[in-house]
């Protein structure tokens, strides 16, 4: 394996380890919405709503980052 | 017979079928799962967490009504000093609590507790609002929470007085 293909399958499994606590984050966030709503409260589901979509562009992101990354070594 | 030859034969084309990838036989391969395939559906569980939490969060928006119904929840004369009366406002599946206080006057809270939901119950002896569940306590006078898990107040009943009769016209939450 090149030096290269390494550091991109470490940056593979690092990424792949940021996204999934951002996943339980969100997960995590879900509950608090669903709590929030069984306690008719409207302000926090609104917050955890834009704090989960911010969540998702940073994955988004971060997921063609490393997809790109993985095409740049296939290509070389 | 060997596979680089130049035109494949019925054969080579058998083995290299593309569903042999899909649907490979080997069942270690079967259940085998890449990082790459990981990521896309950890990308994909976030999106649909992020849409989930959208929608969660229209429900109230999108559900909430005009003003509340004013609606006759008892008559004043027959709450006496320090006791207290149930209620449902503003629909049948709100419990709601009507006290009168030593001073006389009336107050009224959703009986729903802000912790974890328990009702609530007027304790008379200690002047209290107390819930059974986790032992929380709230004060009779503004409903707020002084001991035990709750955090947030009582949302509280707007009440109206005309002549012996009471309405219930609204929730401060
Ligand atoms: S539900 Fe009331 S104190 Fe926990």
């Amino acid at each position: 394996m090149s030096t290269r293909q390494s550091q991109g399958t470490t940056l593979f499994t690092a990424l792949l380890a940021l996204i999934g606590i951002s996943v339980v984050v969100q997960l995590w966030l879900l509950a608090a919405t669903v709590d929030a709503l069984l306690r008719h409260e409207a302000g926090t589901p609104l917050y955890a709503a834009i704090a989960s979509g911010g969540l998702f562009v940073i994955n988004g992101l971060l997921v063609l980052y490393v997809f790109g990354f993985d095409k740049k070594i296939k290509q070389r | 017979m060997p596979d680089d030859h130049a035109t494949p034969c019925l054969n080579c084309k058998k083995r290299n079928a593309r569903w042999r990838e899909d649907f490979p036989v080997e069942w270690e391969n079967d259940e085998y799962i890449t990082r790459r395939e990981m990521v896309k559906f950890l990308a994909l569980g976030s999106l649909t967490i992020a849409g989930a939490n959208f929608i969660l969060a229209g429900i109230p928006h999108v559900l909430q009504s005009g003003p509340l119904p004013k609606t006759k929840i008892g008559t004043a004369s027959s709450v006496a000093a320090g006791s207290s009366q149930l209620f449902r406002y503003p629909t049948n599946d709100d419990p709601c609590i009507l006290i009168r206080q030593t001073s006389g006057e009336l107050v009224a809270y959703s009986q729903v507790c802000t912790h974890l939901s328990c009702a609530v119950i007027h304790d008379q002896k200690e002047n209290t609002l107390f819930c059974p569940c986790h032992h929380g306590y709230f004060t009779v006078a503004e409903g707020r929470p002084y001991a035990g898990p709750p955090t947030r107040p009582l949302p509280r009943i707007r009440l109206e007085q005309e002549g012996d009769e009471i309405f219930a016209v609204g929730v401060e939450v």
